[in-house]
This record gives structure tokens, C-alpha cells and sequence, in this order.
């Protein structure tokens, strides 16, 4: 380039004002790279701004997103921030140097926050339980320090066994760089569709179950197995289960996400090992950590072993009312065989509540004996299988009393150790003896106070359709039933629906960030789904008998969880009570932080004012600043260049029109159809596909001069203008003094300044419809400011309505339209250029609400007769789906 | 200059991948090749020089930076464009100072890699052409 520019001062610095044929084709060509470079650095720009606004939208809460979405996006626009830097370097070589310095050290920063330090780890790979206490968390997951503890340091009853540590995990998974693999996949589906997501996380699962272990991760399980044989006796059977690092912290309870095993024999214990591995990416794991920002690569599984109870009865204890922080009666579920119906919610279960007295159990308060038909239990060889529970027994309950006030005692005991609400999940063996089997903290839920009441005249009586028995999770929530039967049926799930199944199954958890509310025929409070649901803030009732049958799909539908009905319609009187509260999951949580820590450096700016003495490129501190800084200094570059210099070609030209204003012309390409050797251009000559589209706007409706004014609006025009010498029409620059446009077949950038308004269009319109857009400075004004806030958002608010998307800072407004067709692109630039000249001075008029109105119907009904309705309206309508399509992506 | 008139290599190891890009990129008409390996890239580059190179980041053998180093050394003009799964900032922004043209990431849209194709293409084309005029520029000024 520096051999280039010289060869450019010595042409400009002959002052000839003839060039050779070949030095003019030289120059020439020199001009084509030049404008080559502004429009890298403008498309450029454009993607850094786009990925910019997701990073913001990601800030919001607009979408749950995962690592991948923040590496992803934080190279894309580092990359090509860079590309601007580099390029900007082309169109004034040296010039800037600071900027790669500064983006340098951006860079890096954002890197040291995006790159997290790893924890150390044990080096152990398989822990006997009767070694277990809490503190090994990080070593065994927090599953499973629990169950050591309670075992170890309370003495309490829990099944021999040991656990695969989280060592052996990552043995596993760098004995086959995994982890690797796992992360181009999940990046790979960054813009996945639903269907896409499930065949997905079957592949990252059947990848992690064909992986190979390690021979010494082998070694060490089958060691530990053959020690428990000489404890429990040959043929020993296990229940494997999960205990990931990170889980079942109270805030965020994973409960029953991953796959558990029960009754496996030694042959298959490498293989559920590794299906237990897996299943840290079944949809359900992967889209809740995926909702509630936790960092994939932090979460490492552990399997605990534990010697199988083949129980008389299980179930779950909870030692406090999961729905009402203000009730401490302990709950108990429990049902015939093994706890796995309660948990996975398949089978309705027993339900008996404990009051308190101080630190002691009190008595039964509540006994709710249901019908258990069936019930699972242990084959011999291996596996569960499900078995008809004889009727008299079916209805008998499934603890005595002396049970039930021993596993109350248990719970106040374990709540008192632990200082939080308990979640234990418990078997009952042959003898009768209680054994624990797991033990969590538990999520309660505030619990409404009010009780909304169904009086004779309300019109929720005679709306409503059902009642269920119980309520999983609380709140008021409405919208179209979905009825889910298949598992395919959750492709279609669509947002907002109300979710209804025949069972509380886990698998529908994977709904919950995208469902208004749930209903179920069968399920436990207890299970998985209801902890999700509770998680979600997603109001849930279950044990509405025969919903499957008697709600059809896309019936709207209200759902009262604290009273358990479920009402036809909107019940606005019931939605009216509740605030919309559905929290933003995200916050809060680790990729979460690391978004914003990140985000800090990426989007704020803080150089906002170009003619600011502070508007250098040591000033840029973010990625944004520098950014705008480029943008700015670009168009300046090409400008100045295109003016300074001595080729005729290139010079600015006036441009031979009817409007009684001054228009120049600089040409960065192809802007002309031909060569326009004299000092004026004629319309006919332009070939810029922006510029002729903007200009018929500007042309369309002849301007009738500046509206009437009331005295007042006139005052405040002289005074405002006799007070702020920065509105003098006479500015320092040539460059904001006149209408300039730059121009070439497919770039356009109107800098313009009528009196005392100053506005930019800039826009690419050509045939790749992603790189094109068109951006609207609109800024200052005569007038007080009280006016022109005014009408900046006069000015921000129709361009909304067209599809832009607006803002207003201060008296500014800025609009941007980007990615449609060629044809949608103009019709909108021509929409910009009717309001470009007829805006401009309404803040005169817009003292009050009525001219306000007035002006505004009038300018929509100009824009209408000037530009293709359908095309506008479509492009509205585009902008919409488009909106939906993205927030449906962001979802996955 | 016709757009579309330009001979593109890509560099993956992912065979599948590869041999999608080729056929996708064929059917709008590009003159493309493709090869497995960066050794193999540069021994193609030899026999047969071409505008663009589309160059994985990540595969056996020689890596796309050492691969993305190797071609700027002997063939300075080719463009160079790096595509990756793993997004990687420090790798990303390594590429782009040894002077790849862009980085982009998996899966991209297959419009986008075209234009960004035609895009670094053009930037070539324009390069050669400002090379070849200072150099007749030298040589009448010697005359």
C-alpha cells in the first residue's frame, strides 16, 4: 500500500491536471481498491453491529445460551472488528495505528475472561462410600457426598457401594478428546431447528457410549465391584446413579435430569456407566443447563453404586412444603416397590403429611390413600420391571405409621443438619428397615397468599372445565392447550401453549422454558417435572382426570394452579392478579456472568461525538467504540480523498436538479453510468441503485415550505437559535455544510443539512440481500429541546411502524433496516427520503398532542401514496416472522 | 471482471463436510477443487495455483496455521479463508494477522462463504492489478 501511496502523492503533487491515458487507468484501478477496502470495512461493520445486538438481546434475557453461543459470537466479533481496523488501515495507511493496539488489548482481555482458570482435581478414580463424607464434593458430585455423609458422619442407613469420581469422568473423556468433539457439535447446531436438537443429542450420547475407556477406569470399577461382592455376597446387583459436579446446588436442582440405572449385574456395569456418562446430554440435561446458563465443560459426572434394595416400598420425603415457604409440615410420597414412580411421576403415589413441634416430628395431619395399581420391582437376573399390584393390597397404604413418623424424624433431623429443606428419596426393604438412598436441598416456592375465590356471578364459573388434585407449582397462566402423547409430539410444541400430558413424565421437562403452563392427569409433586416446573415459575396441576381426552389441542386454555382449576379461555379476572414474573433463568448463573464480564468490553460507547476532542482512537475502549470511531473516520477518509485530490473524474459534482438546494456528488466507483469529465452531473447519469431510490422520496412530494407556526413555536425557534451558536447554519466543515452524497452502483451516503437539521442516510443495497441495510441518523434542530425530543420520536416511531428498528437518545433518533431484497430496500429509502424532507421542521408545530396526531396521519398517508404497499407491508410482516423465527431460535 | 471466474481450493479432513462444500459450490458454478490435508494443499498449490483457498483450522498433520503461514510464504496473493468448528479467539485473530482474509464459522450459510469467496477474490484481482500498474509505472518512468 505505502509503495501505492506513493505513487498517488506524486501524481497529486504534479498538480497536472492531465494524466496519461495509463496513469488515469492506474488511478482508476487505484480508486476501485480503495472503495474495495471501504465496502469490506463497511460489511464488515455491519456484521460486528448485528452480532453486537444478539450479544445485547443475550443480556436481556431474550434467549437461553450455552458457552458455544458466547465463543462463537465473541470471535465472530472480534474477527471482524478486526477486519475494520485492517481495512481502515488500507484507507489511511499508518494513520490510526493506535487501533490495533487498542483492539489488541480488548482482545486479549475479552479472551482472559471468556478462558476461565480450570479446578484442580483428585487423582483418585473410584472411592469406596464408607470413604465418602461431604467435603469430596468435587471429587464424587454432591449426590453422592451427601449419601457418604449421611452414612459416615450420621450413621444413618444407606446401601454399601462406591463411586466412579469425577477423575475417572475426565480421564474418559480426554482418553477420547470428547469434550472436543462434543463442542464443534453443539456449535455446529448453534441455529438448529427442534428436530435437529433431538437427533443431536443422540448423537453426542451414542458418541460418548462408543467411546473407549480407559484400561485403568476399566480396572479400578470391576476392582470396586469385586469388593462389594465380598461385602454383599457373589452376583451383588447395583443401582448406578448420577451425581454430577455442580448439581443439586439448592438454587439449581437437577433432579432426575440424568439417566439412573437400577438393578445392573457386573457384566453391564462399564456399559451403564457410559450410558449414565451420556446422558449429561440427553435433551432434557442439555436444554436445562442450556436455559439456566451452566457452563457444559464445569459439569462432570460421577456415577454412585450402591447395592440394590429391593424395596417393599420408596418413595421421597420432603421436609418442608415444597409450595409454601411458610408451611413446615413435613410430606411424604410413597408407593409400592421401588421410589421410581414417584420420582418419574408415572403412577399416582401415597401422600402423608407430618406437623411439626419444634425440633420434633408431631403427628400425621393428613393420610391421602390412593389406588397404586401397579408398582416396580427388581427381575432377579437384572432390571425393574413393572408388576399389577393385587387390588386390596393396591389400595392399602404403603407405609405404617411408624414408618412414616420414623422418615418424618429422619427429615427434621437431616434439615437440621444440613440447615436447609431436605429432598430424600428412601426405600423400605424386606425386614422393613428404612434406607436412604439420596438426599438433596429442596427448591420451595413463595406460595400465594390470596386464594381466588369462585363466587356464583363470577364468569369464571361458568368457564371452568376441570379440577385437578394437586398442585405442582404455583401461579395463573394462560394460553392454547397442546396436547403432548408421543414424543415427536414435543417437535411441534409451539411457544406459550399450555402443556397437557397423560403422566408427569421427566422427558417433558425439556417444554418447560416454552410452556405457559402444565397439566397432567397423573404425577407426583415430587417428581421431576413439578421441581422444573417450580424452577421455571411455570404454573403446574396435576391430577386432572381424563385432560388428554377432554381438552383438545389449540383450545385456550386458563390454568389456576393455587386453585388447581383449569378454566375455558381467558380469565382475564385471574390473569389480572398475578405479575407476569417469569424470571430471567439466566441471570445469575455462570455463562451469565461471563456474558456480561465479557459484554463490557464489547458493547458500551463511549465515543459518541465525533467532533468531541475525545474522539480519537486512543479513546476506543470497546469493540463499539472502535467500531465507530472506523465508521466515522471511513467516511470521512473516502470523502476527503475523493475531494483533495486533482482527478476530475473523482471530483465532487453539483448535481443539475429542480430542488432549489445544493447537491454534490462524489463518485467512489461506479456511481455514474458513464465518465463525467465538466463540474455537474445529471440524474440521468446516476446509476446508484440507493441514491435514485432515496432521491425519488425526496422528489415525490413537492415540500409546501415549513408549516404554520404558532407564535410560541417561532419564538422558541429564534431564541434557541441566537442562544446555541453550534446551530449556526454556517458550520466550519464543508463536508456538513452541503448535501453530499457518495456514491457508487450499490453504496449510497447522503450527509445532509437543511438550516438547522443534520441528518445521515447511508445505505448498501445490492444483490446479496444479507449485506444489505440502510441506516437514519436524524439529530439537532431549531426549536427547544422539549421540541425536538418530540420529534425525534415522531421520526423514530413511524419508522418503527415500517420495520426499522428504532431508538431515540436525546433529541437524536437513529433507525436501521437491514437483510431484505433489493426491491424491499428501496421502497424503504424512498420512504427516508419523504420524511427527510418533510420532518424536518415539524418541531415547530408539535407544541401539542393534536398537530402531533395530525402530522403523523398525514405522513403515513404521503408514505402510502408514494411507496408499493405491498412491499412495505410485507416487509413488515417479515419483520415480524423474522422476530419470532429468532426468538424460537434463541430458545434452542 | 467476471465475477464467478476464479478457481477456489478447499482444505478439510472432514471428508463428509468436504465433499458436500465441493458439490454445493459446484453447482453454482465455481471452479473449485478440494484436497484432505494441508500437506496436500500446498503439493496442489505447486501444480496448480488458484485465487482462494477455504482452509480448516483444525486437522492432523499440519494445522491450518502453520498450513495459512506456508501458503502466504510461497504464494503471497493468494487469499486465504479460514473456516473452523471450533470457534477459537485466539486462533481466529492469530489467522487474521498471518493475513487470512476472513475467519468464518461451521455451519455456515452457503451464500455467505460465496460471497465472502467473490469478496476475497476481488481483493486479489484488484491487488495484482495495482502491482502490475506500479511496476509499468517504473518501467516508463525508466525510459
Amino acid at each position: 500500500m505505502s509503495a501505492l501511496s506513493r505513487v498517488l502523492r506524486k501524481w497529486f503533487s504534479r498538480k497536472s491536471k492531465e494524466l496519461s491515458a495509463a496513469e488515469a487507468e492506474a488511478l482508476r484501478a487505484a480508486f476501485k481498491a480503495r472503495y474495495h477496502s471501504f465496502k469490506l470495512l463497511l460489511s464488515a461493520n455491519n456484521k460486528a453491529l448485528e452480532i453486537m445486538s444478539r450479544i445485547e438481546g443475550a443480556l436481556r434475557g431474550d434467549r437461553p445460551f450455552g458457552m458455544s453461543f458466547l465463543r462463537a459470537n465473541c470471535t465472530a466479533v472480534s474477527v471482524n472488528v478486526f477486519r475494520i481496523v485492517q481495512n481502515m488501515d488500507q484507507l489511511a495507511p499508518g494513520k490510526y495505528k493506535d487501533l490495533f493496539d487498542r483492539f489488541q488489548h480488548i482482545q486479549e482481555d475479552i479472551n482472559a475472561r471468556l478462558t476461565r482458570r480450570k479446578e484442580p482435581r483428585g487423582e483418585v478414580l473410584v472411592f469406596p462410600l464408607s470413604q465418602v463424607d461431604k467435603t469430596m464434593a468435587d471429587q464424587v458430585g454432591s449426590k453422592m457426598a451427601n449419601i457418604g455423609e449421611l452414612h459416615s458422619r450420621l450413621h444413618l442407613p444407606v446401601p454399601p457401594g462406591f463411586v466412579i469420581s469425577s477423575y475417572a469422568y475426565h480421564r474418559f473423556f480426554e482418553h477420547n478428546d470428547l469434550q472436543m468433539e462434543i463442542n464443534r457439535r453443539l456449535q455446529a447446531s448453534e441455529k438448529g431447528e427442534l428436530d435437529q436438537l433431538y437427533s443431536l443429542s443422540a448423537d453426542i450420547q451414542q458418541l460418548i457410549i462408543r467411546a473407549q475407556l480407559p484400561e485403568d477406569v476399566e480396572r479400578a470399577i470391576m476392582d470396586a465391584h469385586a469388593d462389594l461382592e465380598k461385602q454383599m455376597g457373589r452376583n451383588v446387583k447395583v443401582s448406578m446413579r448420577s451425581s454430577a459436579l455442580g448439581e443439586d446446588s439448592a438454587s439449581t436442582s437437577f433432579a432426575g435430569q440424568y439417566r439412573s440405572e437400577l438393578n445392573v449385574s457386573s457384566e453391564n456395569i462399564l456399559q451403564a456407566y457410559k450410558e449414565i456418562v451420556a446422558s449429561k446430554y440427553s435433551l432434557q440435561a442439555a436444554m436445562y443447563r442450556l436455559t439456566r446458563g451452566i457452563l457444559d465443560e464445569e459439569i462432570a459426572m460421577c456415577v454412585g453404586c450402591m447395592a440394590m434394595v429391593n424395596a417393599k416400598s420408596g418413595g421421597v420425603t420432603y421436609s418442608r412444603n415444597p409450595l409454601n415457604i411458610r408451611d413446615d409440615s413435613i410430606c411424604i410420597s410413597s408407593v409400592w416397590g421401588l421410589p421410581k414412580s414417584v420420582v418419574d411421576g408415572s403412577v399416582a403415589s401415597d401422600y402423608f403429611v407430618v406437623s411439626r413441634k419444634g425440633n420434633q416430628p408431631g403427628e400425621i395431619v393428613r393420610r391421602d390413600v390412593k389406588n397404586k395399581t401397579v408398582k416396580f420391582v427388581c427381575y432377579p437376573d437384572e432390571g425393574v420391571c413393572r408388576m399389577d399390584v393385587m387390588e386390596e393390597k393396591g389400595g392399602e397404604p404403603s407405609l405404617t405409621d411408624e414408618q412414616i413418623l420414623e422418615l418424618a424424624r429422619i427429615a427434621v433431623m437431616l434439615e437440621e443438619y444440613y440447615g436447609t429443606p431436605q429432598d430424600i428419596e428412601w426405600a423400605v426393604d424386606e425386614e422393613g428397615k428404612i434406607v436412604l438412598l439420596q438426599c438433596r436441598p429442596l427448591t420451595q416456592t413463595e406460595g400465594r397468599q390470596t386464594e381466588f375465590v369462585c363466587t356464583e356471578d363470577d364468569v369464571a364459573c361458568d368457564a371452568l372445565l376441570l379440577q385437578g388434585d394437586a398442585t405442582a407449582s404455583s401461579g395463573v397462566a394462560a394460553g392454547p392447550a397442546f396436547v403432548v402423547r408421543r414424543n415427536s409430539d414435543a417437535l411441534l410444541f409451539p411457544d406459550g401453549a399450555v402443556l397437557v400430558a397423560a403422566q408427569a413424565l421427566p422427558r417433558w421437562a425439556a417444554l418447560l422454558s416454552r410452556a405457559a403452563a402444565v397439566i397432567t392427569e397423573q404425577g407426583s409433586v415430587a417428581g421431576h417435572l413439578a421441581n422444573v416446573a417450580r424452577e421455571f415459575g411455570v404454573p403446574a396441576v396435576f391430577g386432572v382426570q381424563m385432560a388428554t381426552e377432554k381438552i383438545e389441542s389449540g383450545v385456550v386454555l386458563t390454568v389456576d394452579a393455587d386453585t388447581r382449576r383449569i378454566y375455558r379461555g381467558r380469565v382475564e379476572s385471574l390473569l389480572a392478579k398475578v405479575q407476569p414474573s417469569r424470571k430471567n433463568l439466566m441471570e445469575g448463573s455462570p455463562v451469565y456472568e461471563i456474558l456480561r464480564e465479557v459484554s463490557e468490553l464489547i458493547i458500551p460507547l463511549h465515543l459518541l461525538d465525533p467532533d468531541s476532542t475525545e474522539f480519537k482512537a486512543r479513546n476506543c475502549r470497546t469493540l463499539h467504540d472502535i467500531t465507530r470511531f472506523c465508521h466515522e473516520k471511513s467516511l470521512k477518509e473516502m470523502f476527503s480523498f475523493g475531494k483533495e485530490h486533482h482527478f476530475s473524474e473523482r471530483a465532487s459534482k453539483q448535481l443539475v436538479c429542480d430542488i432549489p438546494m445544493q447537491w454534490w456528488i462524489i463518485n467512489l466507483d461506479d456511481g455514474f453510468r458513464e465518465d463525467v469529465p465538466g463540474k455537474f452531473v445529471h440524474l440521468s447519469n446516476i446509476s446508484s441503485v440507493p441514491m435514485l431510490a432515496l432521491w425519488e422520496g425526496i422528489t415525490a412530494i413537492p415540500w409546501s415550505g415549513p408549516p404554520p407556526v404558532d407564535t410560541r413555536g417561532f419564538m422558541s425557534v429564534l431564541l434557541e437559535a441566537s442562544a446555541n451558536p453550534a446551530l449556526d447554519p454556517s458550520m466550519p466543515s464543508e463536508y456538513a455544510n452541503k448535501n453530499y452524497f457518495m456514491i457508487s452502483k450499490n453504496f449510497c451516503s447522503l450527509s445532509s443539512r437543511f438550516g438547522f437539521h443534520f441528518c445521515t442516510v447511508e445505505a448498501l443495497v445490492g444483490e446479496r440481500p444479507n449485506e444489505n441495510y440502510v441506516s437514519f441518523n436524524f439529530k439537532g434542530g431549531a426549536a427547544d429541546y422539549g421540541r425536538r425530543v418530540r420529534r425525534a420520536h415522531l421520526v423514530a416511531n413511524i419508522l418503527e411502524e415500517f420495520g426499522f428498528r428504532a431508538e431515540v437518545k436525546e433529541d437524536a433518533a437513529f433507525a436501521r433496516l437491514e437483510g431484505f431484497e433489493e426491491g424491499v430496500m428501496k421502497e424503504h429509502l424512498k420512504l427516508l427520503g419523504y420524511l427527510l424532507m418533510h420532518t424536518r421542521q415539524l418541531d415547530m408545530v408539535m407544541s401539542n398532542d393534536a398537530s402531533f396526531a395530525q402530522h403523523r396521519s398525514k405522513i403515513f398517508k404521503d408514505i402510502c401514496s408514494i411507496t408499493d404497499p405491498a412491499i412495505i407491508r410485507i416487509a413488515c410482516a417479515y419483520g415480524e416472522l423474522e422476530g419470532a423465527a429468532n426468538e424460537l431460535r434463541g430458545l434452542l | 471482471m467476471l465475477v464467478d471466474a476464479f478457481s477456489v481450493l478447499l482444505v478439510d479432513d472432514e471428508v463428509e463436510f468436504l465433499d458436500t462444500l465441493l458439490k454445493r459450490l459446484r453447482k453454482r458454478n465455481l471452479n473449485v477443487s478440494g484436497v484432505h490435508s494441508g500437506e496436500q494443499a500446498l503439493a496442489f498449490l505447486q501444480a496448480q495455483p488458484v485465487d482462494v483457498v477455504v482452509l480448516d483450522v483444525k486437522m492432523p498433520g499440519m494445522d491450518g496455521l502453520e498450513t495459512l503461514r506456508a501458503i502466504k510464504k510461497s504464494f503471497p496473493l493468494i487469499e486465504v479463508i479460514m473456516l473452523t468448528g471450533h470457534a477459537n479467539m485466539e486462533v481466529a485473530i492469530e489467522g487474521m494477522e498471518l493475513g487470512a482474509f476472513d475467519y468464518l464459522m461451521k455451519p455456515m450459510d452457503i451464500d455467505e462463504l460465496l460471497y465472502k469467496l467473490q469478496d476475497a477474490y476481488k481483493k486479489k484481482a484488484l491487488h495484482e492489478r495495482r502491482i502490475q500498474d506500479s511496476v509499468e509505472g517504473v518501467l516508463r518512468g525508466k525510459r
